[in-house]
This record gives structure tokens, sequence and C-alpha cells, in this order.
């Protein structure tokens, strides 16, 4: 069961920087699906990584560096929602040339490591809505099993940002996007954002729903025997909530 | 960094080439009284009395004894330390900051601790031996020698040795007799030779002191036109020049454009005008993060695995440049929770457009930190910017170490201050027309 890619490694830092004088770390690993974007590898999302990943990391900075790093993976999944063109006046008489943004919105944490990205979803869009579903693993059949679901209402008319951040397998990310399917949202309106994902899981997601998109922080190198991602971090909600 | 040294634009801050005037004259004559109706007539924020009391030498036992038995010679000039004065003086020409040290009288030492001149743009140097040294007379401006009556001098000191300085009248009377009164004759009157000026009567002297002043005030208006001229000057050879690829412009993503659009529609409601710009600055923040130094760093998950990362080298602070910059403090913030934050007031002066530095507290050791991010949400003509940035490299902040984040600015701007310094990275998430007026902080503010 236990597989793993290749660990690419890079040098990171800005473009006016010689190469030698940037560091080299491991970066995300590359996956060809057109509907998954990663966010680019610059060097203080790496910085950010390594310290949600460095197991000496105490609970206080684990928070706080975590939602560094979902406030970016929130504002690239906004990236993907449609725009209109829209020309304002501004404070000094000058025309801006802008967009406005279309649509409605609303969030859908799978729980419980999902409602840890509910935060840097809020500071980026106030009043959202945010929907919850429970998926366990079923201990018999050690398959995924839905216990609970609360969504919005009118979720059908809504662009949904799915919240999990560690997607190993895609068992939970699947069985989420089935359910939000099954009340009525179209699958090219689901983005799914997440922290950590592996190639596995990557690999089933996309192409079950190649019309819905997901954003990641970085694509890890593989799974281990427990279904763990590796290098990863350990698991997301107890070092959020509890450790 | 040695290859941009050749393209450097050269900038000169209002404060360098500071005019420094000195009065000297007999103990008692009045020349401090006379320094402080120049400054409270000038009525500036950049005019600064040096004391050459600050500069006595540090007595060793044998003369720390004679000082407190009133037999040290204070009144010769063998008790002034002239080569550190001079060092301080030639610092402060050049636009630099000074370490001045303190003189306690109490203990006859310079005390541990110094006060810091940074960027007058007039000094005053006050002492009764400001016109003896040749090397100081070579970096005064104008050269002023107060003279009084002899009796007169005398009650003066006494009044002040007693009231300020702890000593008792017999022991000022030897001291005047013994040491004030020959080295007068000796050391101080001759340079009345020297002077410019001689003010008789000190603060009485109406028309002296008028004078004075034109004089400063016409040399101040002669720098401040020579500072815009050379500003004007560096924006002619860049208007057309292509951006630095030090110059970050933010990937002008949909949701990019679209929170500019609500922070620059006029129509926008202040609630919702503040939650974008927040929301723009954290993530101005935190792609100037990108350009501080990192290193590599090799981590243990809690898996157990090895992973190879990275960890900023060393400490990032901030550096506000009020009022606009402190829009951006929210969005600092969010990334930095505990970052020292300097802050400096430069405003532009409402007649003549030229940015003046009014204000500076900056983090102790700056100078080794890693990163300065320098906020400030608007950049028009780069006059500030400069100012800002010239401010950091005087207080030994390596230019390659500062990110200067902003809002929007316009091309001469940005060429304006990646020519003068050429190793500093500009973060921004739009450029617009040049020379727009600053209405972020309005807005922002709500005043």
């Amino acid at each position: 069961m236990a597989s793993t890619t290749k660990e690419p490694s890079s040098r990171v830092g800005p473009d006016y920087r010689p190469e030698k004088q940037k560091p080299t770390a491991t970066v995300s690993t590359e996956v060809p699906f057109d509907n998954v974007h990663t966010l680019p590898q610059t060097p203080q999302l790496i910085a950010l990584l390594t310290m949600i990943r460095d197991k000496n990391t105490e609970r206080a900075d684990f928070i706080f560096y975590s939602n560094r790093i979902i406030r970016l993976l929130v504002e690239e999944g906004l990236n993907h929602l449609p725009v209109v063109e829209h020309t304002i006046t501004t404070p000094v008489g000058r025309d801006y040339a802008g967009v406005m943004f279309q649509g409605k919105i609303c969030g859908v944490s799978i729980m419980r490591a999902g409602e840890a990205m509910e935060q840097g979803l809020r500071d980026c869009c106030r009043s959202v809505r945010i929907g919850k579903i429970l998926i366990q693993r079923d201990e018999e059949t050690c398959l995924p099993k839905l216990f609970y679901d609360k969504l919005p209402e009118d979720i059908a008319d809504r662009w949904v940002l799915l919240l999990d951040p560690m997607f190993a397998t895609g068992g939970s990310a699947i069985m989420a996007v089935d359910v939000l399917k099954s009340r009525g949202v179209p699958e090219n309106r689901i983005l799914f954002l997440n922290l950590i994902a592996s190639p596995q899981g990557i690999e089933n997601f996309a192409k079950k729903f190649p019309k819905s998109r997901v954003v990641t922080a970085f694509v890890d190198q593989g799974l281990d025997e427990k279904n763990y991602i590796v290098p990863g971090l350990g698991d997301f909600g107890d070092r959020f909530y509890t450790i | 960094m040695d290859d941009s040294r050749h393209t450097r634009a050269p900038y000169s801050p209002p404060w360098a080439d500071v005019c420094i005037i000195g009065i000297a004259g007999s103990s008692g004559s009045g020349k401090s009284t006379l320094s402080q109706a120049i400054v409270s007539k000038l009525n500036l924020p950049w005019v600064v009395i040096l004391s050459m009391d600050s500069f006595y030498k540090t007595l060793d036992e044998e003369g720390s004894r004679k000082a407190f038995s009133n037999e040290y010679d204070f009144d010769s000039p063998d008790a002034v330390d002239f080569d550190v004065l001079v060092e301080r003086l030639r610092d402060l020409k050049a636009g630099k900051r000074a370490e001045i040290p303190i003189y306690s009288f109490a203990k006859h030492a310079r005390q541990k601790e110094t006060t810091s001149i940074y960027s007058p743009h007039v000094l005053i140097l006050e002492g009764i031996f400001a016109l003896y040294d040749q090397r100081v007379l070579r970096l005064l401006d104008m050269k002023i020698f107060c003279e009084a009556d002899a009796d007169t001098c005398l009650s003066r000191r006494i009044l002040r040795d007693v009231s300020e300085r702890g000593r008792d009248i017999e022991g000022c009377i030897k001291q005047w007799f013994a040491f004030v009164k020959p080295n007068f004759e000796r050391f101080v009157e001759p340079q009345r030779k020297v002077a410019d000026v001689i003010v008789p009567r000190g603060v009485e002297n109406r028309v002296a002191i008028i004078m004075v002043i034109q004089y400063i005030e016409r040399k101040l208006v002669e720098k401040s036109k020579d500072h815009r001229a050379a500003l004007k000057k560096l924006g002619q050879s860049s208007e057309d020049d292509p951006l630095s690829n030090k110059v970050v412009l933010l990937e002008q993503t949909p949701q990019i454009r679209g929170m500019n659009t609500i922070i620059q529609d006029i129509d926008t409601s202040s609630e919702d005008f503040i939650f974008y710009f927040d929301r723009l600055a954290t993530l101005l923040v935190e792609h100037a993060m990108n350009n501080v130094y990192f290193k590599e760093k090799t981590v243990e998950t809690p898996q157990g695995r090895k992973y190879r990362g990275l960890v900023s080298i060393g400490e990032t602070s901030a550096v506000v440049i009020l009022r606009g910059g402190s829009a951006f403090e929210t969005g600092l913030k969010r990334v930095l929770p505990d970052c020292q934050t300097g802050r400096l007031l430069i405003q532009s002066n409402i007649r003549t457009g030229e940015p003046e530095l009014h204000y500076l507290k900056l983090p102790a050791n700056i100078q080794t930190h890693d990163g300065v991010l320098l906020l400030d949400p608007q950049m028009s003509s780069g006059g500030a910017a400069l100012m800002a940035v010239q401010v950091l490299v005087d207080h030994g902040v390596p230019q390659e170490k500062i990110v200067f984040v902003t809002y929007f600015a316009g091309r001469i701007g940005l060429n304006r201050l990646t020519k003068v310094f050429p190793g500093v990275k500009v973060v921004l998430s739009t450029i617009v027309a040049d020379f727009e007026e600053r209405w972020i902080e309005k807005r922002y503010f709500r005043c």
C-alpha cells in the first residue's frame, strides 16, 4: 500500500536574486491535472510549511503559521470565482477599469480538521455562510461514512469552498463532493482547499471530478502504510486542537 | 551589489551639508540664551543646539580630585576633546547620525549613555571655545562672538553654577579668578578676530538676532530649492526607463483586481474600504516577506520523516512612514504579530511640496535585522520614500535588507527610488499615473 514518489527539490527565491544565492528546499510534487492548482513555491511559503511540519513546533505557533497558509489558500481559491468588468471612479476623480465579484459563495468544512480553516476563510470573506460535514471511518468496513451534515439551504445556488487541510487518500473529500452534488451543487462550482495533498489522493479526486478544482499549498511525496501523508505534518486536527 | 553601485544616481537629503553656526564668548556672556533665542525665533523642528560642555574630557584620578576641589581648569582649551568634536561635526555635515557624549558635572566623567543627533538642518555649536580649533572653523557657516560686561558674566556664572551644577559660591569665585579670567584674556578673547559677527548685550540685542535669523532662513531656502531641484532632476532621467527587476508587482489576479476596484471606488463604504485594504495589505506583507533572506533547514515531522525546508535567517522589523504607513499595521500584525516597528513622520511642505522629516523613532539595533519592511501605502514622486530609505541607510541598515511596501506607486517614483538605491526591493499591488494626490490615509482614517 505504501508508495512515495521521488522528492523534487529546487532553489527558491525572488527572480532578481542570482541562483547561487537562493537556498534549496524540497518543493511540491508536480501533478498532471489541469484542475489542480498548487500555490507558488515561494521561500516564505516553504518556511511556513517547514514550521508546521516540524514536530517540535508548539500548538500556538502551529495555529498561527497554519492560519497564514490557509489565508493564502483562500486568496488563491477565490481567484477561481467569476468576475465581470466594472469601471469605477476613484476619490481623486480618475477612472479605474476593474472587476466585480459575481455569484454567491459559502464554505463547507469537513469536521473536525476542516473547521480549523474557517477562520482563514472569514479573514477574507466576512459573514460567509459555513456548512459542516462529519465523515468518519467506519470501524467495520474501514470505509468513510457520512455521520452528519448541515448545509446552507440555498447551497445549490452557491459556489462552495470545501475545506479539509490534509488530502490523503481523498476518501472523505470524494464523499463530501458526492454529498454536495446530491444537494444540487454543480461539480464545477466546487473548490476543494487543502494544505497538504498526496499524489494518490489528487489522482483519485481529479479523475472522479474533472470539473471540480483543487487548490493546495503542497503536494507531498506519498502515503505511508497507515495512509498518512509523508513527510506530512502528523494529525492536523490533533496538532491544532488538542496536542 | 558592486555592479549596482556604478549606476547609482546621487541623492542628497536636506540634512546633508547642515548649516553650522558657532557661538563663542566668555562664560556667562549669554551664549546659551542667544542660541535658545535663535531656535525659538526660527521655530523649525530641525534646529539643534550642541553645547561644547558635552565634549569635556573625562578626567583621570588626579584631574578628578582637582575638579572636586575647584582646582581643575575647565576654562582652558586643554579640557575640551576637540578630536571627538570635529569627528562628530564631520559626521553631521555628511548627513550621518552622530552620537553625542553626555558629560556629568557631578562625576566629572562621560556617562555611558549618549544622545544622538540626526538630520538637523541647522546646528548651533555653543561654547567658550566654539571658534578655537581650526578644524572646527572650517566646518562653520557662520561665526558669532558674544560679548558682555565682566561683572555681568561673573554674576550669571555664579547663579548658574550654584543652581544647575551643584557648586558653592566660594568655589565659583575661586575658579573665576584662578582660571576663568586669565583664560578669557589668553584664549577666549582672541576668538573675536575670527568671528563674522560680534554680538554685544546678548539677547537684548534684537538687531543682531534678527540679522542672524535672516541669514539662516536664506540658507534654508537655498537648501530647500536645491533639494527640490535635485529630486526633479532625478525624475527627468527616469520617466521612460524600464522598471528595475527589484520592483515586484503582485500578479493581477481577479481577486487583486476585484479588491482594487472596491478600494479605489469612491462609493465604497468606510467599513468595506478598511476591510479590503487590510486584506490587501496582509497579502502585500506576505509577498514582501519573500524578499528577506532564508537558509536551509531540515525538520522531522511527527511521522518521523525528514523535510528539507527553509527558515528565515534573522529578525524582520518594520518602519512605518506616518501617517499613511500606519494603515498597513493591521496587515503587518496579521503576518508578524510581534514585529518591532519603528516610525517616522514625513510631511510634504504645503507651500513647496518638499518632503520634510519631522519625527523619527527606530528599533534599537535595527542595523542588525535581516529584513526591514518600509511601509507607505502611496508613493507618487518618491520624495518621501527616498528620504525614509536614506534615514534607514544612515542608521546602518544596508539597502539590500530594505523592502519598500506600498499599495500603489507611479513609474517616476519607482524609478527614482530604485536608481538612487538599487539594492532596495519594492513590493506593490498597482502602478498608477505619476503624481497622484495622497488619499489612501484619508479614506482609511476617515479624516
